[in-house]
């Protein structure tokens, strides 16, 4: 019994840690603006200052800036759905030396640096005259936006029996049809994780934005909030309100999708043991 | 009897004119494509660059490796990549270790297992900026809750941020707390540990820690190695946001990393030659330190092999 107690109260503290920046960003965002910051700890200053999320408009305009932010991410997830997927079936199918050498190609790109792509690639989209429109931003999701997400569905591809893939095959369907019939329904908890996984990655994008997006229409809502900190760097209850608002729709979408991905999905564990294949 | 009778199918000639296999290459093209175009051109486009001065105006003019040369006298980039290179030392080994701790602790079933893996990923997927300034805020030296909680219990504040060692500590912290990527590649590498090896283990008298040093460990190292080469590769731009809106770079450039130098330099100043030749160096880094690793790793189960 004791032992039971003690097992919950070090799960609790735990779980608390990790929660910890986010709630004190909750909290905070609710402290009524204008009042002295605290002196002793507190979690709750009354009166919760609900208005502060719309008072965040008073500063930065929430409406457009989301629609920026909602727009790219909008046209990134999809694409990037639609390229990683098509590579994880292809990578999945083709014969076994092409597999090997897909996949060893797929762990080698996780390992460069993002940092590394900035300056050619600036070079790259300044050339080409991108520069303050959103294809920049929208570019890296022709590759799937990551080759983990394109792992993530090879496996996921590679453990429908093969019988349904020859099945479909037999009655004539061409490789698109395989992915749209056969793989794509069965392979669901992959679509699931890709696309929130890929959301978050676009939704927060910071520095790419930054580069990319001057002219202050076409601003997304990171770089936005990043500008309110510049400008009112000890505004904190606004700040938080608008952290709150920018870190909202990533939470609660993986709170809906956490099970895909942490829980019992063992995509990655298969990846894992497959390992061989991506080593060889 | 298919679900894929051809009533269902609409008569399409595509396969008549491109074997099923050319039809899997086309759809791996976008993917093909992506990548030579924003990364491996790129890269090669760099390695070039790294030895012109390019203003991004002009076109590229050869230097005679001056980029380089600058290197050995330019002391805010040998700051930049001692920084970054004490960061991978400190940090990457204490990520890896929690993550894997955090996994073996949490690989079972029961009530708040689940809630409690889920927590641990949650610091992963919140956006960089709201991140760094809910730290900002935790951390601030006048009411932040830290000092806060400090003084409640008699002890002085500490200006986290803008003490040299506290300050790249407090960076060291933040990137800690977002371990849950390799805590997920963790999880998924103790599950796929063949039970009945654990089982004869026990049976055999070996403890935890035996268990854990010779068994688990060993069995695991593909994946550890793998989360180790990934956390050196993030390592580098995780610590950018963080660094520019905590910290400040500061005090005295003590957080102040490579990749802040490539984007000031290149950003900042226009000078997208030398941002060329500093990016080069952060691929040369990233492959030395893998090859080390793999090197070391390759070794170290051989060794392990003859016990």
């Amino acid at each position: 019994m004791g032992s039971r107690l003690l097992r919950y109260l070090a799960l609790s503290v735990l779980i608390l840690v990790f929660w910890f920046p986010l709630l004190w960003m909750l909290s905070y965002s609710l402290r009524p603006i204008g009042l002295p910051p605290p002196t002793k700890p507190e979690f709750f200053a009354p009166p919760l200052a609900f208005e502060n999320y719309w008072r965040v408009n008073d500063y930065m305009a929430i409406t457009p800036l989301m629609v920026n932010s909602l727009r790219i991410a909008g046209i990134a997830v999809p694409l990037t759905l639609l390229t990683a997927s098509w590579a994880g079936l292809a990578i999945a199918q083709l014969p076994r030396a092409a597999r090997a050498f897909l996949l060893a190609l797929s762990v080698a790109l996780m390992l460069v640096p993002a940092v590394s792509t900035w300056v050619p690639r600036f070079i790259f989209f300044t050339n080409l005259g991108w520069v303050d429109t959103i294809l920049p931003l929208l570019a890296p999701a022709v590759m799937g936006t990551s080759p983990f997400y394109v792992i993530l569905f090879y496996v996921s591809f590679a453990r429908i029996p093969s019988e349904l893939y020859d099945a479909a095959r037999l009655d004539g369907a061409n490789a698109l049809q395989v992915w749209y019939l056969v793989a794509l329904p069965l392979a669901r908890a992959a679509v699931i994780a890709v696309a929130v996984l890929s959301f978050a990655v676009y939704w927060s994008s910071y520095v790419e934005p930054f580069l990319y997006l001057q002219s202050e229409a076409h601003y997304t809502f990171p770089v936005a909030v990043r500008l309110l900190e510049q400008a009112h760097p000890s505004n904190f209850p606004v700040l938080m309100a608008a952290s709150v608002i920018m870190v909202a729709p990533v939470i609660l979408l993986f709170a809906f999708a956490q099970r895909y991905f942490l829980q019992g999905s063992d995509a990655l564990a298969q990846f894992l043991g497959r390992g061989g294949d991506a080593f060889e | 009897m298919s679900r894929f009778s051809p009533r269902v199918l609409p008569r399409v000639s595509l396969r008549a004119w491109l074997s099923y296999r050319a039809q899997l290459w086309l759809l791996l093209l976008p993917f093909l494509l992506g990548t030579l175009i924003l990364i491996l051109l790129p890269m090669v486009v760099t390695l070039l660059l790294g030895l012109t001065q390019y203003d991004l105006f002009s076109p590229p003019e050869w230097n005679n490796f001056a980029n380089y040369i600058n290197w050995l006298t330019d002391r805010l980039f040998q700051r930049a990549l001692y920084n970054s290179l004490w960061f991978i030392v400190i940090a990457v080994p204490l990520r890896v270790a929690g993550a894997l701790l955090l996994a073996l602790a949490l690989n079972r079933r029961g009530r708040g297992f689940g809630l409690a893996r889920a927590s641990v990923y949650v610091p992963a997927i919140v956006p960089e900026v709201a991140y760094a300034m809910v730290w900002l805020l935790i951390l601030n030296p006048g009411y932040g809750i830290v000092n806060l909680g400090l003084q409640a219990l008699g002890l002085p504040g500490v200006p986290w941020l803008t003490i040299p060692f506290t300050a790249r500590a407090s960076v060291v912290v933040m990137w800690l707390f977002q371990l849950g990527e390799g805590f997920i590649l963790m999880l998924a590498a103790l599950q796929i540990l063949p039970p009945d090896v654990l089982e004869c283990a026990t049976v055999d008298g070996a403890n935890r820690l035996q268990r854990f040093r010779h068994i688990i460990l060993p069995l695991m190292l593909p994946a550890l190695l793998l989360l180790t080469f990934r956390d050196v590769a993030t390592s580098f731009q995780s610590v950018f946001l963080t660094g520019v809106i905590t910290t400040q770079n500061g005090p005295y450039y003590t957080t102040y990393f490579l990749s802040h130098y490539v984007f000031d330099e290149a950003f900042g100043l226009f000078r997208y030659g030398y941002a060329s030749a500093t990016t080069s160096l952060i691929y040369i880094v990233t492959v030395a330190i893998v090859a080390g690793q793999w090197l070391a790793a390759r070794r170290w189960n051989r060794l392990e092999d003859l016990d």
